[in-house]
């Protein structure tokens, strides 16, 4: 078992990607997302940004400093730990120059050129890799460089309408609901680490690199896996029950209710545990002769026991609930947590999910490190550079 | 450029030759194990064979594609012993059982690992392997919960609302996948094999770690909600002709708010107090009034396209059917037709990392339990007929493919 509190002491020359020499000339959330991954498992990530401003996401709020300083918003902060910033121009001739140099010692390019971009600055799909074979080119982008939409442009609400998430959150008699922040951006970067992997796994045999598209939009199809298997029915919005396992032959499903501090998901989908959770309740007799295929009557039967749970939750606080129905009931139960109590949380802090990086500009934060955690210990994290930080080291000058 | 995928395809499946023994149920465990199926890797799924074998089609279909399937008891001496002999000749092992299934079973990665030394396990437990709540049972709908998503999520900061989608599952399966390609990459050059304990829970932590960072350093708290941007104004849903249809709009630079007034045309929006974003911030609501009474009458495709063509960022909200009918994944040909029996041919989205996939000629539906069992016990671990006759008969194995079932 890998023991947490062992863990992150390695030296660099030490880790699975030691050695893996990475570019990054995406910006923003996907792209960068993917090379803080690769820079965690030991890659030497070389985040290019362009002069004078650098990577757009250094303009998003919220900021660490009173002062809006570039150099202190989260989301830059976040997603480029562990990398180094060289400062290039590739809009220039001379930069253009100085990139594809850096780039044909590299084994991993990973960019978010939309096909627009591409035809205007001339940089074609073969431009990097026939100049360094072994090159995994990972190219990012919201619609892919084909199809209808390939001109057009996105934001996390738009890629979350056309790939269907949207559609499924909020109330069906209020407007369809978003997800919070980046999220389209964070699984295309999932997504184009899985890629990059892949890549690489072939490299290894073969020798030889490649050019691999990743998008947003089939990314989030690939993930709508509940609402496709609908066979032709509309899957609608349920609010705070979640309406896919309400279907023929499945028990009632997730609702979320309030306890005395907020309020808390009781998850559903089996008969031992609507069984489980009937009993919990002292109301044993609504587990019995339960005819599944009767949706109206489920529908009914949920409804009456959220209010029977809400009632049994008055008095006790998400956390009494959150430790009752979980420990003694074995219920998939958890407290909608807010931001300050996740980072507080001892299980999170047990392994070892943050970690304080201090910043000179930024200071001192606590910072999701990696959902796992392997037994061969991986290395502290190292905060994101400032901008420009590593032009010398890596270009002379 | 246009028209033609420029990804470089030039065989069928990376991973081809990778075996992976799949111990995974629902839905994170499936996924990942479903992304390797999708590049050629022998995803072998092991179930109890006592469980129900007629579940091809529906979400288990869609999520275990590509799969083969070997009903094996693990809970016997014999099919421990069997397990063990397949990890001996496999890759990976993937599983998501609460912490304590695997060691009940004498089966730790020590036990793993002494059978093959190079292999990857990744668990995947709700809570990760150790920790006070290790033990405790979790969703993808819990954990999203616990991950401080649900949080932001909402028409109003009182009243938070799920994803609707069990948000940790598809995150979590994500996760798997780039990470055991590591490790296996790494098993493959030196022989070393690694235990990975990714929890169902920390996945969504890491997809909002600008707001946690920020929530540390200086107590930040998102204040929008519903669909508001917290600079971008208009930002938000407008409901279309129809019943229940709706358009995304979003406007986040001046050259796109004179795009979107030309394309509504009339004078309400050449108001002064909207020529600056921080006036369009302000004056949201009276923008929103202007844009739902020009959508309310128009169908939500030519909205899109209308508002798109002329530069503005905007994308009609698909339901899960229009989701399978969108032209552009139908035109970068994503989808794949897949066979599912009896059940006919059934559309599955397809592989959204373009590149390196199993050719979708050669794609399979999800196994009947089963199916592949003799395939396994004796092409792979070279028992007999016999044996496995009499496998079938202590329960330790199921037998469903064609020959078993015509005998």
């Amino acid at each position: 078992m890998p023991n947490p509190t062992k863990n992150r002491e390695r030296q660099a020359d030490d880790l699975p990607l030691s050695g893996l020499e990475v570019v990054e000339v995406a910006q923003g959330v996907a792209g960068p997302f993917c090379g803080r991954l690769l820079a965690a498992l030991g890659a030497n990530v070389i985040k290019v940004e362009r002069p004078p401003k650098g990577d757009w996401s250094r303009k998003i709020a919220p900021f660490l400093s009173d002062d809006n300083h570039p150099e202190s918003s989260a989301l830059y902060l976040y997603n480029n730990t562990g990398k180094k910033s060289v400062l290039i121009d590739w809009e220039t001739e001379s930069g253009i120059d100085t990139l594809t140099s850096l780039v044909s010692k590299a084994d991993v390019l990973i960019e978010d050129w939309d096909v627009n971009y591409r035809e205007s600055a001339g940089l074609s799909t073969e431009k990097f890799n026939s100049e360094n074979p072994g090159l995994v080119e990972i190219c990012v982008t919201p619609f892919g460089l084909s199809g209808p939409y390939a001109r057009w442009k996105s934001t996390p609400i738009v890629q979350l309408a056309l790939g269907g998430y949207l559609s499924i959150m909020g109330y069906p008699s209020k407007e369809p609901l978003m997800l919070p922040g980046h999220q389209p951006d964070y699984l295309a970067g999932l997504n184009a680490h899985n890629a990059v992997q892949m890549a690489l796994f072939e490299r290894d045999i073969d020798g030889l690199g490649q050019f691999v598209e990743v998008t947003m939009l089939e990314t989030l199809a690939n993930l709508h896996q509940i609402a496709l298997e609908m066979d032709g029915a509309v899957r609608v919005r349920n609010g705070h029950r979640q309406s896919s396992l309400s279907r023929r032959g499945f028990p009632p499903g997730v609702s979320t209710l309030p306890a005395d501090d907020g309020y808390v998901t009781f998850g559903g989908g089996s008969v031992a545990i609507w069984e489980q959770l009937c009993l919990m309740l002292g109301r044993r007799d609504l587990s019995e002769n339960l005819d599944l295929d009767n949706l109206d009557e489920i529908a009914e039967l949920r409804c009456e026991v959220d209010e029977i749970m809400t009632e049994w939750m008055k008095g006790r606080t998400r956390e009494e609930v959150f430790l009752d129905a979980s420990r003694n009931w074995m219920l998939p139960v958890a407290p909608i947590m807010e931001l300050h109590e996740v980072l507080a949380d001892p299980q999170f802090n047990q392994r070892g999910l943050f970690q304080d990086i201090h910043h000179p500009v930024a200071g001192t934060a606590k910072y999701p490190t990696l959902p796992f955690v392997t037994s061969d210990p991986l290395q502290e994290f190292k905060r994101a550079p400032l901008l420009g930080e590593h032009t010398e080291e890596i270009l002379g000058r | 450029m246009n028209g033609k995928k420029s990804t470089t395809i030039r065989s069928s499946g990376a991973l081809k030759g990778v075996r992976v023994v799949d111990l995974t149920r629902v839905w994170a465990g499936p996924l990942g194990t479903r992304i390797l199926g999708d590049f050629g890797a022998e995803v072998i799924k092991v179930s109890d064979p006592r469980l129900p074998a007629d579940r091809m089609g529906g979400l288990y279909g869609k999520l275990n594609r590509n799969k083969s399937s070997l009903g094996l008891r693990l809970d016997t001496e014999v099919g421990r012993r069997i397990f063990l002999e397949l990890v001996t000749i496999s890759d990976v092992v993937i599983e998501n059982f609460r912490p304590r299934v695997m060691p009940n079973l004498n089966l730790t990665y020590d036990e793993i690992m002494k059978a093959n030394p190079s292999i990857v396990m990744c668990a995947m437990p709700g809570y990760g392997a150790e920790g006070p709540y290790a033990e405790f049972p979790a969703f993808g709908s819990t954990a999203e919960a616990a991950s401080g998503v649900v949080s932001m999520l909402g028409y109003t900061t009182d009243r938070p609302i799920q994803t609707g989608m069990s948000y940790a599952d598809p995150v979590s399966g994500l996760n798997s996948v780039g990470v055991v390609l590591t490790y296996l990459r790494r098993s493959r050059a030196t022989g070393k094999g690694q235990y990975i304990d990714l929890a169902l829970a920390d996945s969504p932590v890491c997809m909002i770690g600008e707001y946690l960072v920020a929530n540390s350093a200086i107590s930040y708290l998102p204040t929008e909600r519903g669909n508001e941007h917290p600079d971008h104004a208009p930002h938000g849903v407008n409901r279309a002709d129809g019943d229940d249809n709706w358009v995304a709009i979003s406007v986040t630079t001046n050259d796109e708010w004179q795009a979107l007034c030309s394309v509504i045309g009339g004078d309400r929006l050449s108001d002064s107090r909207f020529s600056t974003q921080d006036g369009r911030k302000r004056f949201e609501e009276d923008i929103d009034a202007v844009i739902s009474d020009w959508a309310k009458s128009r169908d939500t495709v030519s909205i899109m396209t209308q508002l798109q063509e002329a530069g503005v960022r905007a994308g009609r909200v698909s339901n899960n059917q229009e989701l399978l009918n969108d032209p552009h994944l139908a035109a970068n040909d994503f989808f794949a037709d897949i066979d599912e029996g009896e059940n006919g041919l059934k559309r599955y989205d397809g592989q959204s990392i373009r590149g390196n996939i199993l050719d979708k000629s050669e794609w399979k539906a999800g196994p009947i339990l089963g199916q592949d069992s003799k395939h396994v016990l004796v092409n792979l671990l070279g028992y007999s007929e016999a044996d496995c006759a009499a496998l079938a008969i202590d329960g330790t194995s199921v037998f469903n493919d064609e020959s078993s079932t015509q005998s």
